[in-house]
């Protein structure tokens, strides 16, 4: 099939089957290798990506599923080079160790942002549950997640 | 200090933050084939042959490798240094299988698709065997071929004296202890490429020893060290489980045979079934008291199942032997030791090399003797705990500043355990259906390979031309800052900013040879190396200083990148300066090489603290509070020592209530998460860690202590304690899961 889809807000036009991992379109075709790939079942969140600004997994979602619609990636969160506030909340709170969760985990965590700005501590871990970390406690990755929506909020407030 | 004591993200956050970190799957070459291996259907027995025409048959295939037409050269996948005696057991494709998941063949393809493809058209027919999967037929010897013994090691020691004395209180204990997926959300990977006119192989993969696969491969495809390149990738996560080479073997062959590098991926599945897990255990423990509490003698008898290749079970349960020492005062100690050999995955090395499993045993034991006793769980411990200056009575080492009985008395007020016990009391008397219950954990491990092997480090450094540093150690950062901390050392001793010292990490093209990331060494060890390196360096730079600028060496230091003079503030000699200047001038680069021999391995310790809610209707324990405590010495980075120490309660609360790889009784291993239940962001509390820090050690780089694999030693263990205190029972066979619970339910409504 051919498949048109926007890809971090680019158009992206690709000759593809059907039943295509949206996973293997995103690492092997387009190199976007920030998704990672650790279950291909849907159980540990590592290739947690948006789609129209959902957090989904991107080894259960197929080309045929993706005609006209917005995926989001880890690579499309901010310039090269630069982090967002989310990503940088991650650094600083020292919420990151082996890094392979990590990316699904920032999407996960977006998406509920995107949906509830304002989250308790029990909604962000009821929203990172379908993301599994093996080297923390996600002490510190519920503490980044608070600490952002703090500060998007502040910046919502301020008006920049 | 500036450095040392503060908290800073690992080194490569910002890239992992961004997905920009390339980790060994995310590397593409040139002209790269993906590997797919097939693994044995079945858990015994022999090949008898392979038809490989149809996956041959295939365009885009460019080799179907298997026992027939390849190397019958042996490997351990447990070698790791080359002063090991072990036997080689394993052929990169084995023609006598042993367990469902052995490798007999693999197909080389342009893609991972074609490759898949292919290799489910390879047909495999066997002659099977008779196999086992459990502890009892395999020690009965069905699965034995003749005159093969069921066990396949066994030893026994004593240390001290047996008592005599009458009146002692006896106690026994029984465990089981299943076996264990370590988990890392990273699952194996191997590229390997071949220049076949150079004869040089370079291998890619998150491991913890580059130079230990070297070994390996150098061996196994008979090629001399200089012309095998290994390259430690980044690393998602390890937990012992990337320390035995199941992928690497293969991936070289493949990529030597086709002069192409190759990439060889494992899923998930062969992750859980095909590399190594932690072996499963039985263990009677015996134990003689004085009225008081105190520990007269201690027996311990150890069975384990290696699974199907005996690997590292050897050395594995006679380190577990050792580890009682690292804790407690045992006067009188008897040790019996037994591996078998099932047909089910294979056993290896996992987080803490079998100090978690002696403390599952040991405080299971203990729990019991203090009922036994009529004493607290806490007191009895206290009477037992090593203090500072004792020495580790079966190895002889002096423990140092060992601060398990103070770790043990800060706990018990911080997580309010005597408050908690009434209100569990008083919580239980008016709730029906949930039950609470504390419980605590001790645990001690290493910091080095001292004294079973003399451990020691080397480290490089030179200053470039702009006052930055280059060093050389060889690190293997699993994600737990190992790379920053070592930045941090030397930026600490120099007087510069961390972030002005670049380390590459392990790469035999590179960094020097060492045992790699083993027995929690990498801080002290590599940490004192590291130090060791920076102060010679600075005693270099201060050197050339006064031979260049005619200054008094021993009035001058470092301070801001620059060399100061304590007699006269004007001078003010940038680090850039300096280095070009030696250049020039004395035609010699500031460069220094250092070796560190380490002989000392103190006490390093942990207390952890759970309160658990067990659902009498469903089963289901809920973890309501948690407590760390750590005797850690000076740690270097201290909230990357909480990010571990919280991470090993999540997969120590995993042990203990969830975690259990199955094996059904066709020898078929779990193969997916779906079935192997990680603890989630929604199960867990705030876990709270405290850290010790008075108890530092004489070695360690600015009184450091390992905390890497402790901090995981006294998590199950202090879970466990807290359901059977809720329960009021002693469940011996973990995880304490849902069925496990109903089941001591339903027994316990019967009578």
């Amino acid at each position: 099939m051919t498949l048109h889809f926007f890809v971090n807000e680019k158009p992206i036009e690709l000759e593809t089957a059907p039943d295509r991992r949206l996973l293997d379109i995103l690492r092997e075709d387009l190199y976007l290798t920030g998704v990672k790939e650790g279950c291909a079942e849907g159980e540990c969140g590592a290739c947690t990506v948006l789609l129209d600004d959902q957090a989904v997994h991107a080894c259960l979602t197929l080309a045929a599923q993706l005609e006209g619609r917005r995926v989001t990636t880890i690579e499309g969160l901010a310039a090269l080079g630069e982090l967002d506030i989310l990503q940088t909340c991650f650094v600083e709170e020292i919420a990151i160790q082996c890094g392979f969760c990590t990316t699904g985990m920032i999407m996960s965590a977006k998406a509920l942002l995107l949906k509830n700005p304002n989250p308790t501590e029990s909604e962000i871990r009821l929203a990172l549950s379908g993301n599994l970390c093996r080297c923390s406690g996600y002490v510190q990755i519920v503490k980044a997640v608070q600490r952002a929506a703090k500060e998007l909020e502040a910046k919502r407030t301020c008006g920049v | 200090m500036k450095l040392i004591g503060t908290d800073k993200p690992i080194h490569d956050a910002r890239g992992k933050a961004a997905g920009f970190v390339k980790y060994a799957a995310d590397i593409m070459l040139p002209n790269m084939a993906y590997v797919v291996v097939v693994h044995s259907t079945i858990p015994h027995g022999y090949v008898r042959q392979i038809h490989a025409e149809k996956a041959l048959a295939l365009p885009g295939v460019f080799g179907v490798f298997h026992c027939f037409n390849t190397s019958e050269r042996t490997y351990s996948h447990y070698r790791s240094n080359i002063a090991q005696e072990l036997p080689d057991e394993e052929r990169a494709f084995n023609s006598y299988v042993r367990y469902v998941g052995d490798r007999v063949a693999a197909v080389a393809a342009s893609n991972q698709e074609t490759a898949e493809k292919a290799a489910r058209l390879i047909e495999v027919e066997y002659e099977e065997l008779p196999f086992t999967t459990g502890f009892d037929d395999t020690l009965a010897g069905q699965n034995c071929l003749p005159g093969e013994s069921p066990i396949r090691d066994e030893f026994s020691f004593d240390v001290g004296t047996a008592p005599e004395k009458d009146g002692l209180i006896e106690v026994e204990s029984f465990t089981e202890i299943p076996r264990l997926h370590h988990a890392t959300m990273e699952p194996h990977v191997c590229v390997a490429d071949y220049d076949p006119y150079q004869q040089q192989l370079t291998v890619y993969s998150p491991n913890q020893t580059v130079h230990g696969i070297r070994i390996v491969l150098a061996d196994f495809l008979e090629m001399p060290f200089h012309r095998v390149r290994v390259v430690k990738t980044t690393m998602g996560g390890s937990f012992g489980g990337k320390q035995e080479w199941f992928l690497e073997p293969t991936a070289a062959l493949i990529a030597k045979a086709l002069g192409r590098p190759v990439k060889l991926v494992y899923s998930r599945g062969e992750a859980m079934s095909c590399t190594v897990v932690r072996a499963a255990m039985r263990a009677v423990v015996r134990s003689k008291f004085k009225p008081d509490g105190t520990l007269v003698a201690l027996d311990m008898d150890v069975l384990l199942d290696a699974g199907a290749y005996i690997g590292n079970s050897c050395d594995y349960i006679r380190t577990l032997s050792g580890k009682p020492f690292r804790c407690y005062r045992v006067p009188y100690f008897h040790y019996r030791g037994r591996v078998i050999s099932s047909n089910t995955p294979v056993s290896g090395a996992f987080r803490s090399w079998s100090a978690a499993e002696e403390a599952i045993m040991m405080e299971h034991h203990l729990d019991q003797a203090a009922r036994r006793l009529g004493m607290g769980r806490i007191a009895l411990r206290l009477k037992n705990a090593l203090l500072p200056g004792e020495i580790d009575r079966k190895s002889g080492v002096p423990l140092e500043d060992i601060r398990i009985y103070e770790a043990l008395e800060q706990g018990r007020s911080a997580f309010h355990w005597d408050e908690l016990v009434e209100e569990d009391r008083a919580f239980n008397t008016a709730n029906p259906r949930f039950r609470r219950g504390v419980g605590v954990g001790c645990g001690g491990h290493g910091n080095t390979y001292y004294p079973r092997f003399n451990d020691y480090g080397e480290g490089r450094l030179s200053l470039n031309e702009d006052g930055t540093v280059q060093a050389a150690l060889t690190l293997h950062d699993h994600g737990c800052g190992t790379v920053t901390a070592m930045q941090m050392i030397i930026g600490e001793v120099l007087d510069i900013p961390d972030t002005d010292v670049y380390l590459p990490e392990g790469d035999t093209a590179v960094t020097p040879v060492d045992y790699g990331c083993f027995a929690s060494r990498t801080t002290f060890v590599l940490g004192r190396a590291a130090y060791e390196a920076a102060v010679m360096l600075r005693d270099e730079i201060l050197e050339r200083a006064a031979k260049l600028f005619s200054l008094p060496q021993e009035s001058l230091y470092l301070k801001d990148s620059a060399v100061r003079c304590r007699n006269d503030e004007g001078v003010k000699i940038s680090l850039a300066q300096l280095s070009r200047e030696s250049i020039v001038k004395l035609k010699r680069n500031v460069s220094i090489l250092t070796q560190f021999n380490n002989t000392s391995n103190p006490g390093v310790t942990g207390v952890h603290f759970a309160h658990v809610e067990v659902d009498t209707w469903t089963g289901f324990t809920k973890i309501l509070d948690y407590l760390a405590v750590h005797d850690i010495g000076q740690p270097i980075n201290p909230a990357m020592c909480a990010a571990q120490i919280q991470g090993a309660a999540q997969m120590g609360c995993g042990a203990a209530l969830r975690e259990k790889l199955t094996v059904d009784k066709n020898g078929r291993c779990t193969e997916s998460l779906s079935k192997y239940h990680l603890f989630l962001a929604t199960d867990l509390p705030d876990i709270q860690v405290k850290l010790l820090t008075e108890g530092r050690s004489q070695e360690g780089p600015f009184g450091a202590k390992s905390i890497g694999e402790v901090c995981y030693v006294p998590a199950a263990p202090a879970v466990c304690g807290a359901v059977n205190d809720a329960l009021g029972s002693s469940l011996e066979t973990l995880p304490y899961d849902p069925d496990c619970i109903l089941k001591y339910l339903a027994k316990e409504r019967e009578q």
